[in-house]
Formats: structure tokens, C-alpha cells, sequence
């Protein structure tokens, strides 16, 4: 009886080739904190490793771009359109970040070490994320992220704010965790499987479709955590506030872009639309609807809050809230798409948009973290008063990330936002529509305070004394990176959304207009 | 029969072991009533076949992780639990939500009972230790293995929260806390949540 014959074990179908990304990340992890623990406090050699680290992650991530879309480890990862572009932003997320917290490490006594390999662990966790086709895998990558960003955002252990930070995040993430989980068990209690693509088939016949609908729901919880949509970003202001400002660049970009992949998975190629079956057709509908309402909400919610902010990395903070909500009308106008086009355009979209808001957006944070001081004690409006003549290259490159956050033609913020508004616009669904018109009304909202932090910096007098901070060499690498990524994606966009156009695993499809 | 009089004996305990632990005021009775609930789950992870899940549910949670509980309550010697009246008017939103999510509850209940009966398979024996350890190693051998990094990660990032605090960060922390009482800040500065 409890014997066990070889021919009835399952075949782990193992596939290195397709996970070598991730491992070499880990590997490189493992390496900085064996060196970190040999010779400690080497912030120049730890941070070179794990930038050629990420290197050869990307090399080898850019190699399997032309490859087919394809699974491998019984279907757990899908190697695709989705997976390669998101992957490569969450690679140039990290490898940014490191170059900006060299700022950090030098004002202060960071553990660089260990903190290079939390970086680095919780890259491998994003890219599961994104490369997942399997839930198990999705929330192990998920859990991987959080815990490490949850260390991160409390690594300033003198400061309150910084220990608050960590506390607000570790107990609500765990909270918004719990819910993902109990969400995925009830998908598996409905579908019975927790692949991704068995999901899409079994939901047009589902053993239970009400666990189907409270499942989704949940998950929808969990992931809405992640990206900070209204109405669970109460955490966001606080937790960015508090955090160390490369963590707070970090968490505002790589999680962010992170929870979309594997949201855009789970909801866009796990419960599609097939025409003509109830079942189905109801799921779609409820999540659709639920999402738009979400995203009219998160956009309005975190323009008007970010208006009333008087520290530029709580605006930064609200303003990513409503960031978020203009990549989920990308999402939803995927959810929509009327063929596997269309989707696959729509999720390049999305995964082009994070890459415009990744580069601007780490710009800012980067000039931020030179401002700021030790332990970032400038951040108020006030402190950016008067400071453009003083120091013009940072207070010009400062202005160009807020245009560009703005959505100003000939940056990249302004082509990620055209993205994302096209799908939803061409779904002709009244709902969709309502919801692009939102977000270009809030655009124009947004102006008001990203324009206020230029005009602070330009045309307000400083009655202090203030010298122009000297802006280190990583720094100057990381400012290079980000001011020719909001140029370049500003104005040679069609190349990159060309690359990122590729087709997805999961070919559950049927063509059909929703009655 | 009996499994359906266990169900009921052991899931009303459990109901019953999770109102105490919310109502008591004293921490130290709430976390040995969560160790009933605890106890209570793994009798009916046994009556569903998963003597595995039951073993590690008693082992880790009523065990390990309890103990650890009760150590950390008694360390710190905490005082009664006193409400917050400053966010009192908190009270009826939860409740209010908290009754919609036994309404959801309900009516997911209704619609599985309604849901035509799947057939079950009797031959299945996930809950084993032995299904569960070759499922491990074959099918989940991926997920095992990022479970090792996460784990490893999780060891680094305890290792750097619990270490001493530096001289300097030390001397940083001070410096800040001299510069925030000669501002004047210490007033409470809650802000509305928006």
C-alpha cells in the first residue's frame, strides 16, 4: 500500500532555461550576502555585483525574446509576452535603485549588505510574479516581495517614522495577504486546479460558480492592496512617508508594476470572457465593473488628496495611487479587448505604461533622496523653495519628471497615458468610456500640484541659507538612466511597445461583444 | 454519523474558543483561546482525511507558535487591554461590514448547497503524508524551491530588525528626538486618512 511506483510520480517537467533569470538573481543574492559577510560594509562592491548580477539576468532574459510563448515546469511558468516585459521593467527598477541608494548609504549606516540582497531577493520574487502561470507561484513570489520590502521600508531603525512605516506595512500586507490566499483557495475549490490557463477553461462549466465570484472578490482585495487602489491605499501616504526614500522609490514602482503582472494574469487570462456562456459571462461582468468603479475612484481620490499635501513624498505617494488607477484603465480595456490582438496590445500597454512611470518616477524619487539630507529630513514644499537657480541641473531634471508624471507630450508619461486610454476607448462600452473621460479630467487636476512643486522650486525666494548638494557619480548614472528613458519612451515609443507586443500564454478566446 | 455529531462538536468549539479570545481583555487568556481554536480546526482536518495538515496544525501552531505567543506576553508583561475611545466611531463601520460579510458568507453557503453535488473521489488521498511529501518533490518541486529563498530572506531580514543599533544610529536617533522637542511637534499629528 505505501509503496510509491515511479511510473505513477508526476514528472516535474523541469525547465532551467526558462527560470535562469530568476535563479541568476538569487544566485547573485546568495553571493552579496556571503561576500557582505567576509568583508562588510563594502557598498561599491556589493552594489557592482548585484548590478552585474541583474546584467546577465537581463542578458539572458533578451535572449528568449524571439522564443514562442511557452510553459515549462507543468505549466507553473509561462514564458510570454506579459512575462518578458514586465520582467525587464522590474530589472531596470532594481538596478536603478541601487544606483540611487548609494546617496542613502553614504549620509547614513545602512546595513548595504544584507540590504543589496533584500533587493535582490525581492527582484526574484517580482519576477515570479510576473513569469507565474500558477497561483501557488504567484503568492510565493508575492510573499518574497512583501517580506523583503517589508524589512526594507524599516531598515532607518533609529527613526520612529521609519519603524512606523515597517509596522503600518507588515500588518496591513499581511492582512491584504491573508485575503489573496483565502481568495486563491476558494478558486481552487471553484475550478478545482490552481494553474492559470486550466482556470480559463474550467470557467465556463465551474463546480461552484458563487466561490468563483467571492474568490475573485478577494483577490481582488489582496491585489488592490498591492497596487494601492482607493479604497485600500490607506496605508500608502504613511508607509512612503516613513520609509527610507530608495525603499519608497522602490516600493512605488517594482511592487506596484509587480501586483499589476500578476493581477493583468490571474483576471485578463484566468477569467475571460466567453461569449454565450453564463457562467462566464457573469464573472467577466462583475470583475469589469467592479475594477472601473475601482479605478474612477483611485484616480479621483488620489489627485484631490495629492493636492492637499505639503511634503513632496507624501504627494509622490497619493500621486502614486493615482498613477495606479490609470494603469488599470489599461487593464480593464484588456479585460475588454475583443480579440487576442487587441489583449496583447492592451497588456504591452500596461507593461509600457510601468516602464514610463518606473523611469520618471525613480528620477524623482532619486532627487528627492539627494534633497531630503540625512535621514530625509527636507522633504516639505518648503524645502524646494527657491532652489532652481541654485541648483539648475537637478531643479530642471526635477521639472522634466513632474511633466512627464503630468502626461506632457514628448515624455513618456504622456505615451503610457495614450496607451493605456486607447484599449479602453476602443472597447465602445459606455462604462470604459466614463472611466477615460475621469482620468483625463484628473489629469488635468494632477497639473495643479506637479506644477506647484516647479513653481516652489522656480519663483518662490529662500530665507534660508542653502548649498546646492554635490550630486554623486551613481546618482548622476541613475539620473542619466531616467532623463533619456522619459525621453527616448517619449518620443521613440513604437519600438519599445513593438518589443513588448507579444502574444500570451493562455488561449482561452472566444470572439463575442457582451450583450 | 459521528463525523457529522464531530463537525459539531468541534466547529461550534472553535466558534466558541475565537468569540473568547476577541472578548477577553487579558492577552494572555485571548492567545490560550486561540489555542483552542486551534485544536479544535485539527479534529476536523482529521475527519476530512488530512491527518497530515492535523499533525502540523497541533505540532506548529498549538505548539511552536503559541508557546512563542504566551512567552512574548509574559516577557513583556502587558496591561489590560483598554478601548480606544478616540476612534469609537470606528465601531459601527466594522460592525456594519462585518455583518454584510456573514450575509456574503451566507449566501455563498446557500449557493453551494444549491450547486449540483460533485462527485467525490473516495480513492483520493491528498491529505497523506506521503501524497503531500511525493507531490512536494515532483509536481511542487519549484514552489519548494522558492520557498527556500523566501525563507532565507526571511532569516536576513529578521537578523537586521532585532540587531543592536549602531553608535551613530544611536546618536542620530537622540539627535532627532532633541530636534523634535525643540520644534515643538509634539503634538499629535493625526492626520484624516483619506
Amino acid at each position: 500500500m505505501n509503496t510509491i511506483l515511479l511510473q505513477n510520480l508526476v514528472n516535474p517537467n523541469v525547465n532551467l532555461p526558462i527560470v535562469l533569470p530568476e535563479m541568476i538573481v538569487a544566485l547573485t543574492g546568495v553571493i552579496v550576502m556571503l561576500y557582505d559577510s567576509f568583508v562588510p560594509r563594502q557598498r561599491s562592491v556589493t552594489g557592482a555585483i548585484s548590478l552585474i548580477g541583474l546584467a546577465i539576468s537581463a542578458f539572458f532574459l533578451v535572449s528568449m525574446w524571439n522564443d514562442a510563448p511557452q510553459t515549462g515546469w507543468n505549466g507553473m511558468i509561462a514564458s510570454d509576452g506579459l512575462r518578458l516585459s514586465f520582467t525587464i521593467v522590474f530589472l531596470l527598477v532594481s538596478a536603478v535603485t541601487i544606483l540611487i541608494s548609494s546617496v542613502w548609504a553614504d549620509n547614513e549606516d545602512v546595513p548595504i549588505g544584507e540590504y543589496h540582497a533584500l533587493l535582490l531577493f525581492a527582484t526574484f520574487g517580482m519576477m515570479f510574479m510576473a513569469s507565474g502561470n500558477d497561483l501557488v507561484i504567484i503568492f510565493l513570489g508575492l510573499e518574497t516581495l512583501s517580506i523583503a520590502t517589508y524589512v526594507m521600508a524599516g531598515l532607518r531603525r533609529g527613526d520612529l517614522k521609519s519603524n512606523e512605516s515597517a509596522m503600518k506595512y507588515f500588518i496591513l500586507g499581511s492582512f491584504a495577504s491573508a485575503f489573496l490566499l483565502y481568495g486563491m483557495a476558494l478558486i481552487y475549490g471553484a475550478t478545482g486546479s490552481t494553474n492559470i490557463t486550466e482556470i480559463a477553461l474550467k470557467v465556463a462549466n465551474p463546480n461552484f460558480p458563487a466561490l468563483l465570484l467571492v474568490g475573485g472578490a478577494m483577490m481582488i482585495v489582496g491585489f488592490g492592496f498591492k497596487v494601492a487602489t482607493v479604497p485600500f491605499h490607506v496605508w500608502t501616504p504613511d508607509v512612503y512617508e516613513g520609509a527610507p526614500t530608495p525603499v519608497t522609490a522602490f516600493m512605488a514602482v517594482g511592487s506596484k508594476s509587480a501586483a499589476f503582472a500578476s493581477f493583468l494574469r490571474v483576471f485578463v487570462l484566468g477569467f475571460p470572457l466567453i461569449a454565450g456562456v453564463q457562467a462566464s459571462e457573469f464573472l467577466h461582468e462583475s470583475w469589469v465593473t467592479a475594477l472601473s468603479v475601482m479605478a474612477i475612484l483611485t484616480m479621483t481620490v488620489g489627485n484631490i488628496a495629492a493636492i492637499l499635501q505639503d511634503n513632496v513624498k507624501r504627494m509622490l505617494a497619493y500621486s502614486s495611487i493615482a498613477h495606479a488607477g490609470y494603469a488599470m484603465v489599461g487593464f480593464i480595456g484588456a479585460g475588454m479587448a475583443k480579440n487576442m490582438q487587441q489583449r496583447d496590445a492592451a497588456i504591452a500597454a500596461v507593461a509600457f505604461y510601468m516602464l514610463t512611470y518606473a523611469v520618471t518616477n525613480l528620477g524623482a524619487f532619486a532627487i528627492v533622496t539627494l534633497l531630503g539630507q540625512k535621514n530625509d529630513r527636507r522633504t516639505a514644499f518648503e524645502d524646494y523653495n527657491g532652489i532652481g537657480f541654485r541648483a539648475p541641473a537637478l531643479a530642471f531634471t526635477l521639472s522634466l519628471f513632474m511633466l512627464s508624471l503630468l502626461g506632457l507630450p514628448l515624455t513618456a508619461g504622456f505615451m503610457g497615458k495614450v496607451m493605456v486610454f486607447r484599449p479602453a476607448l476602443e472597447a465602445n462600452n459606455l462604462l470604459l468610456t466614463v472611466m477615460v473621460i475621469a482620468a483625463a479630467v484628473n489629469t488635468a487636476i494632477s497639473a495643479y500640484y506637479y506644477l506647484r512643486l516647479i513653481v516652489v522650486m522656480f519663483f518662490r525666494e529662500r530665507t534660508t541659507d542653502w548649498l546646492a548638494p554635490r550630486i554623486p557619480t551613481a546618482l548622476t548614472a541613475a539620473l542619466l538612466i531616467t532623463v533619456l528613458g522619459v525621453l527616448y519612451f517619449g518620443i521613440f515609443s513604437d519600438g519599445v511597445i513593438e518589443k513588448f507586443s507579444k502574444s500570451s500564454v493562455g488561449t482561452v478566446f472566444k470572439a463575442g461583444t457582451r450583450p | 454519523m459521528a463525523t457529522t455529531a464531530l463537525f459539531f462538536v468541534f466547529a461550534g468549539l472553535a466558534i466558541a474558543c475565537a468569540i473568547s479570545m476577541v472578548y477577553h481583555k487579558n492577552p494572555l487568556y485571548s492567545a490560550i483561546s486561540l489555542i483552542g481554536v486551534f485544536v479544535s480546526l485539527s479534529v476536523l482536518y482529521v475527519t476530512l482525511a488530512a491527518p497530515f495538515i492535523a499533525a502540523v496544525q497541533i505540532l506548529i501552531y498549538a505548539g511552536a507558535i503559541m508557546v512563542l505567543v504566551v512567552f512574548v506576553i509574559m516577557l513583556l508583561n502587558m496591561e489590560e487591554d483598554k478601548p480606544l475611545n478616540r476612534l469609537r466611531y470606528l465601531y459601527a463601520i466594522g460592525g456594519g461590514l462585518g455583518l454584510i460579510l456573514l450575509v456574503q458568507t451566507f449566501f455563498v453557503f446557500y449557493a453551494v448547497m444549491r450547486a449540483p453535488k460533485q462527485a467525490v473521489n473516495t480513492e483520493e488521498t491528498i491529505g497523506k503524508t506521503m501524497s503531500i511529501g511525493t507531490a512536494m518533490y515532483t509536481e511542487y518541486l519549484l514552489p519548494v524551491e522558492i520557498v527556500g529563498i523566501l525563507l532565507l530572506m526571511a532569516i536576513i531580514g529578521g537578523v537586521i530588525l532585532v540587531r543592536k543599533l549602531s553608535q551613530p544610529q544611536m546618536e542620530s536617533m537622540v539627535e532627532r528626538e532633541l530636534e523634535r522637542r525643540h520644534e515643538g511637534e509634539d503634538k499629535d499629528d493625526y492626520r484624516i486618512a483619506l
